[in-house]
């Protein structure tokens, strides 16, 4: 059967109209990859921000501004510099129903030497710490040393290198696993290299509330609830017997960051909806035009021996072929755009974003392109229909 | 093979007042035989077009049959008869009937390329030389004048060396030399090569060609010689 | 003809457009206390390297003569304006600056599509000088 080149030679021969049929679906494959790519990103990063939090309170003192800015510390690694009384990791202990109480205490850097922007410093207590260490484990089967940092996967510096933290040297050990989240552009380190960050940064002249040598004081405690125990009731015992602490519960923090995802995720589906009936529409219209324009050709082919099946497939082969083209020419574009601009995207959008893995990804442009290939089929399948059963007596005098 | 037209008649839905149908082609019956030139005339509107598309297996008639030797055309399905019609009828259409995004040799080649059959490229060489458009081979219908797309019409009915070749007005468009080129390689086909040749003209030189002539007057058929 | 002097035109606004993003929204960081780090002199380099590319297309349109090897240019120019940022020259570590959100995956995008625009380009040239023997 020789009409697939025919179907060919009839693209190649009319560029003009081959070239906005590809368009159209390279449009339609372009909206639904980008926005499925950028909605499956924000589900991933709060996935990713609720595995990584792994505390059910996190208790900061009240003077952190607010909610809010502790917020965005983990979402856009704003800088953070909020200090209390380190007894309340303790105290927090006797709570009924704590089971594990993690200090962490923060350090916003000056300019570290790998960028222009100042980074958080996160100094974790390993023995008692249960949210990063886990995520350090995997890259870092020691603990961390004195003078030796886990970087997030955004900090720009490789196993071994050395950073430069208020003119102090540390050594790089370990690199985390991308989050999506301001955990990115954290740096981690031990309690001790801590203190001697602090001491340069004080020698340095830079205030930050806190001396160095005085462990008395952390920035956040959290805490880990005990099975069996209400959060809320444990919560709320702990602002009881705690003063000048707030507690905030990560449910009440992921469940922002969850509205605000379901809010993107739906303008991102209602406008691929647009689109696609946008587009769908516009496909139905060209391809009906399509009939009038091509009935004399058809009605040749019919008399020169096209049965009227060969003549479908033709239609129909023609249009899969645009779809094709377009498919793949709109979810390279679309990649292109999300890949390369991820981090503009992430920064733009304020939420969790995590690209999914290769696989998926795979899977997505497959199922887009094989999506165009359809919808171009069968936007085309009327059209295919009334050509393949033209009239040729007719359909040639007509245009006579 | 021999065409046999058994009282076939064709009837389109027209409201003229006494009846909502009229009779294009009345209920007739014929035979084109092989080796023979049969010529139809006619005026205009008189319904010799909606004869041959029924004889050539195009247009189904309302009633009656159209038998090649024993196999009656219509009771074939869509797919038996389309190949049925590739390969034992040739047909010249009246209007321009090329495929634009051919070119000219490709358009002649289409009917093998159809099925998949080497094209006859030498043969249509041949032909393309002796209709004196060789050296448009590779030219786009688009850029051709009336009589070369005539010249590429009768050729590509040709092509696949058809039992029966019907023309309609196959020499509509050319000057007289080329008219009496046209003709006489019918005539040559018809008595060389054993062919059945149906064409419908207005040309009174046609007739000169012809074995036999019929004239079709209101979807009535006569003959004149 | 057409097909030799539309690439011309798109390869001259995509390296114009280039060169003005590298000095304005797609340029490198831009740092409070008015230091400059390795991105800003990136930024400089591919500010010269887009108009050289586009001057070279331009006079791709303008000169017949010379068209092919005018293309080939500035293809070369924009594989350099590819390699400049991250490669050739260093920016910022943390990937989300500017320099690196930004002006690094912008000029890549506008760069190669420049590049592409010159193989057509000359692609078009060499034909037509086939053609023509």
């Amino acid at each position: 059967m020789k009409i697939l080149p025919l179907s060919v030679k009839n693209l190649a021969r009319k560029p003009g109209r081959t070239t906005a049929l590809v368009l159209l679906t390279a449009f339609l494959a372009l909206a639904v990859f980008g926005g499925s790519v950028i909605t499956l990103s924000l589900r991933a990063g709060l996935r990713s921000l609720e595995a990584r939090l792994g505390a059910d309170i996190i208790l900061v003192p009240s003077e952190a501004e607010s909610k809010v800015s502790f917020r965005n510390m983990f979402l856009q690694g704003t800088t953070g510099a909020f200090y209390m009384d380190a007894s309340v990791a303790e105290k927090a202990l006797e709570v009924p129903g704590v089971e594990k109480a993690a200090p962490q205490t923060f350090l916003a850097s000056l300019k570290a030497d790998c960028c222009s922007v100042k980074i958080q410093v996160i100094g974790i207590d390993p023995s008692r710490d249960f949210t990063v260490q886990p995520w350090i484990a995997r890259s870092l089967k020691n603990e961390l040393g004195d003078m030796e940092v886990a970087v997030g996967c955004k900090v720009g510096a490789g196993i071994g290198e050395t950073i430069r933290i208020y003119e102090q040297r540390c050594k790089v050990t370990a690199c985390l696993e991308p989050t999506g989240t301001g955990l990115d552009t954290a740096v981690y380190c031990n309690m001790k290299t801590m203190d001697t960050l602090l001491a340069a940064a004080e020698a340095k002249g830079v205030s930050h509330r806190i001396s160095s040598g005085d462990d008395s004081v952390v920035s956040a405690v959290y805490i880990k609830v005990r099975d069996g125990y209400d959060i809320g009731d444990v919560n709320t015992a702990l602002t009881g017997k705690l003063r000048k602490v707030t507690a905030v519960r990560t449910r009440s923090m992921l469940t922002g960051v969850s509205d605000s995802l379901a809010g993107i995720s739906r303008t991102v589906t209602a406008m691929i909806v647009v689109i696609w009936v946008l587009a769908f529409v516009i496909l139905l219209l060209a391809y009906t035009l399509i009939v009038r324009e091509r009935s004399r050709e058809f009605a040749v082919l019919r008399l020169l021996g096209a049965s009227r099946n060969m003549l479908g497939r033709m239609a129909l082969y023609e249009s899969a072929v645009c779809g094709l083209i377009g498919g793949i020419a709109g979810t390279g574009i679309a990649a292109v755009g999300v890949f390369s601009f991820s981090a503009l995207i992430e920064g733009s959008l304020g939420l969790p974003y995590l690209i999914p893995g290769f696989s998926t990804i795979l899977c997505l442009a497959a199922g887009t392109i094989l999506l165009s290939v359809a919808v171009s089929a069968l936007t085309s399948a009327f059209a295919a229909w009334r050509l393949s059963r033209v009239n040729p007596g007719t359909a040639l005098r007509d245009g006579a | 093979m021999l065409l046999q037209a058994d009282n076939i008649s064709k009837t389109f839905f027209r409201n003229t007042g006494s009846a909502n149908y009229f009779y294009a082609v009345s209920p007739l019956s014929m035979e084109i035989r092989p080796g023979t030139v049969t010529v139809l005339t006619g005026r205009s509107g008189s319904g010799k077009t909606t004869l041959l598309n029924m004889l050539c297996g195009i247009l189904q008639p309302t009633e009656g049959r159209v038998l090649m030797d024993r196999t009656d055309l219509y009771s074939l399905d869509d797919a038996a008869l389309s190949r049925f019609r590739n390969e034992h009828i040739g047909v010249i259409p009246q209007a321009r009937s090329a495929v634009d995004t051919l070119t000219a040799e490709e358009n002649i080649l289409l009917p093998a390329r159809l099925y998949g059959k080497d094209p006859p490229a030498e043969k249509a060489r041949r032909w393309m030389e002796n209709f004196e458009i060789a050296h448009l081979a590779g030219v786009f219908p688009r850029e051709l004048s009336g009589g070369e797309l005539r010249r590429m019409a009768i050729i590509r009915a040709v092509i696949r060396d058809p039992d029966l070749l019907f023309a309609d007005e196959p020499t509509g468009d050319l000057d007289d030399e080329n008219t009496h080129r046209v003709l006489s390689a019918l005539h040559d086909l018809a008595h060389g090569e054993n062919k059945a040749v149906f064409i419908v003209t207005h040309e009174n030189d046609a007739e000169k060609y012809a074995d036999r002539v019929f004239r079709m007057d209101r979807g009535e058929v006569f003959p004149l010689a | 003809m057409k097909k030799q002097v539309i690439p011309g035109c798109v390869l001259f606004i995509l390296a114009l457009a280039a060169s003005v993003g590298s000095v304005s929204f797609l340029g490198p960081c831009v740092h409070e206390d008015g230091s400059v780090g390795a991105c800003h002199w990136a930024g400089r380099s591919l500010l010269g390297t887009g108009l050289l590319a586009a001057m070279l297309a331009l006079l791709a349109v303008l000169f017949r003569m010379a068209r092919l090897g005018l293309y080939l240019g500035s293809f070369l120019a924009c594989v350099l304006g590819i390699l400049t940022p991250g490669t050739l020259i260093s920016l910022c570590k943390m990937s989300t600056m500017h320099c690196r959100a930004v002006m690094q995956p912008a000029m890549t995008v506008l760069f190669a599509a420049a590049a592409l625009c010159a193989l057509f380009g000359a692609a078009a040239c060499i034909r037509e000088k086939k053609g023509r023997a």
